[in-house]
């Protein structure tokens, strides 16, 4: 890959993640080499335990690397303070968890309004863009509704939309669509598809071969490795059909 | 400046919902603290209202009078050596000393004893030998009758001016003026009763008896060397010091004491017995005190303990607000303003309850019944809460902030 440095997002070099358990160090990467460009459609698909999660809390700035390193927009992220991965994590990437992990005694509203709190603005702001983002995931409806009283796939959009408000450059997507019925998954991957439009980066962890298809580079993890890395031939997105 | 003050705001806000999301577990939590500190305000507050009852019954007996006394230090006890001042030291004083306004002599009724008899009643009291003078020196008046007056003194009529105390316990009339009472066999006829002057440390100040000092030295008889007790009142301006230098003078020089010689007696002020109520009223009110400050210890220690359960069951949470861009300051705030509205709600709330519950024990107290609570109280009880809002909450609000968010989401 020789792209241009500045178009590069993402780069990893060499990334290990290893975890003690009961005395035994588990890999849960293994030297990962990777690139990503600027408004890149990236699928990370794989096997269960093959460590997609564990990269996505990298990439996310939520875990540390045992070793290698990882530039996020030129920036090694190794070295810089928690207020500065705090600040990524509220302005650079938009996280959506596979669990959604909403706060359960908080509304839709104030959910999705939570990573607004840490930047100056008036609440004002922060409530129109909360209901902007709860509106592009067709939640207006539901906004004082507490995350118990929706349906698994309301609380994955209250989840997407939470991760839209901030307006991240780069989205990231655990499962984003792992909880959701064929009708809501089209309408998810549309949003998708329309945020990369917008300029976006979107990286999703997926495991449904639909999904990793409609996005345009896969990236294939076995065993905290990268086992295939192809970019599907077509550029422009098809028209998302499942079954 | 601006992101500080966000932060200041957006975390006090979080802590606010955080306090009334568990309304229960938080009423439970400053309970400790309520108790510990409407403790401290109620004992402070009535120590402080029962020390300003005796500063102002002292000041009624006259801070300004002064008491001469004989003195006999511990070395001359041991030679078996007893100092007196006389009736002569006393009249030589009396002509000599200048800047004195009144100066009387009190002499105790050995020969007496303390029992006294009125009908079939008797009780125990003090009998004083004094002159008319002692009215104005001590500030004592008649309720009722007359008090002492020179003539009784020149006639060492036996005529008593009595306590209501003594009054009371004796079962006599309510004007006992023109009664007689006995003292020993010798007969007195009660020409006054005193104003009541309440109690003092609980002892009582109206059980006492007076009668001319010329009649209580006669029945003493010369078996008894006299000892007298001197009170006197400076002229207003005047120097207590210089009187005391001149006083000492003429003692000392009448009682043949050289250069090297201690002073056969001493000075006793007002002035010196209120600052020994005062230290022990202080003394008290330290202790008693810091006793229950160990309970406001103990209520910072529930403050702590919640935290830190709190820290606990919202790990998931922390990681979820670190997760979407909470800095660890932010974490850190939240929690440390989340003890500290706990620990000063507590405070406030146990203030309002100390202050209520010193006001009704003050209902039963002698005095005026006014509840005074100072306001070194408040800003200590305040400022302690506060600090323990501080120090309690410190160790689990950095727990939090230190907390990765990964292990902290992955927390269930």
């Amino acid at each position: 890959m020789s792209q241009p440095v500045k178009d590069s997002v993402i780069v990893l070099k060499d990334i290990t993640k290893n975890y003690k358990m009961a005395d035994q160090l588990f890999c849960a990467l293994d030297g990962i080499n990777l690139t990503i460009k600027r408004n890149e459609y990236v699928a990370i698909t794989g096997p269960s335990g093959s460590g997609k999660s564990t990269l996505m809390n990298v990439l996310g700035c939520l875990d540390n690397p045992s070793s290698g390193q990882y530039l996020l927009g030129q920036k090694d992220v190794a070295s810089q303070s928690e207020a500065e991965l705090a600040k990524i994590r509220n302005y650079g990437v938009g996280f959506i968890f596979q669990s959604f992990n909403l706060l359960p005694r908080s509304s839709v509203l104030n959910n999705v309004m939570h990573p607004l709190i840490y930047r100056i603005m008036t609440n004002k702001k922060r409530e129109a863009l909360a209901r902007n983002a709860l509106k592009r995931v067709g939640l207006s409806d539901k906004i004082e509704s507490l995350p118990n009283q929706l349906s698994g796939g309301q609380r994955q959009r209250v989840a997407i939309a939470r991760a839209l408000v901030t307006n991240p450059a780069i989205i990231l997507g655990d499962e984003p669509t792992g909880n959701l019925d064929s009708k809501t998954t089209a309408d998810i991957m549309a949003l998708f598809d329309e945020l990369h439009e917008q300029g976006h980066t979107i990286i999703l962890v997926t495991h449904e071969a639909e999904i990793a298809h409609h996005c345009h580079r896969v990236i294939r993890l076995v065993d905290g490795e990268v086992e295939s890395d192809i970019t599907n031939a077509i550029e422009e997105p098809k028209e998302f059909v499942h079954g | 400046m601006g992101n500080v003050l966000h932060g200041f705001f957006q975390s006090t806000k979080a802590a606010m919902l955080a306090i009334t999301a568990h309304g229960m577990r938080s009423a439970l939590t400053t309970l400790g603290i309520i108790i510990g500190v409407a403790a401290v305000i109620t004992v402070v507050a009535i120590m402080e209202s029962l020390s300003t009852t005796i500063t102002d019954q002292l000041d009624d007996l006259g801070s300004d009078m002064v008491t001469l006394q004989a003195h006999t230090n511990p070395e001359q006890e041991m030679l078996g050596q007893s100092n007196k001042l006389s009736y002569d030291d006393f009249l030589l004083l009396k002509a000599k000393t200048n800047n004195v306004s009144d100066m009387t002599a009190t002499m105790r009724a050995f020969s007496l004893g303390t029992s006294v008899q009125y009908g079939r009643s008797n009780t125990q009291t003090q009998i004083i030998g004094t002159d008319s003078s002692y009215q104005r020196v001590i500030n004592t008046y008649p309720e009722l009758g007359r008090f002492l007056s020179e003539s009784d003194d020149l006639r060492r009529r036996r005529v008593a001016f009595i306590g209501s105390s003594v009054a009371e316990k004796l079962n006599m009339p309510s004007d006992p003026t023109g009664e007689f009472i006995n003292l020993s066999g010798d007969w007195f006829r009660v020409i006054g009763l005193a104003e009541k002057r309440g109690k003092l440390f609980g002892f009582d100040q109206d059980n006492y008896i007076i009668a001319p000092f010329s009649t209580i030295r006669s029945l003493n008889g010369s078996q008894v060397t006299d000892n007298i007790d001197i009170m006197f009142r400076p002229s207003k301006g005047a120097s207590l010091d210089k009187i005391k230098a001149q006083m000492s003078q003429i003692l000392r020089q009448k009682h043949k004491l050289s250069g090297d010689d201690v002073d056969h007696f001493k000075f006793v002020t007002a002035e010196k017995t209120k600052k020994q109520f005062a230290e022990i009223t202080t003394a008290v009110t330290l202790v008693a005190g810091g006793v229950v400050s160990i309970s406001l210890l103990v209520g910072g220690i529930g403050i702590m303990n919640i935290m830190l359960v709190s820290v606990t069951e919202r790990t998931k949470e922390i990681g979820i607000a670190k997760a979407l861009g909470a800095t660890p300051q932010f974490i850190l705030f939240q929690f440390l303003v989340e003890a500290l509205i706990l620990s000063l709600l507590g405070g406030i709330i146990g203030l309002a309850i100390g202050y209520g519950l010193a006001a009704m024990v003050a209902m039963f107290m002698p005095g005026d019944g006014g509840i005074m609570v100072p306001m070194w109280a408040i800003i200590l009880s305040l400022g302690f809460t506060t600090a323990i809002g501080v120090v309690f909450g410190l160790a689990p609000a950095i727990k939090a902030s230190k907390l990765n968010p990964v292990d902290a989401l992955r927390y269930e």
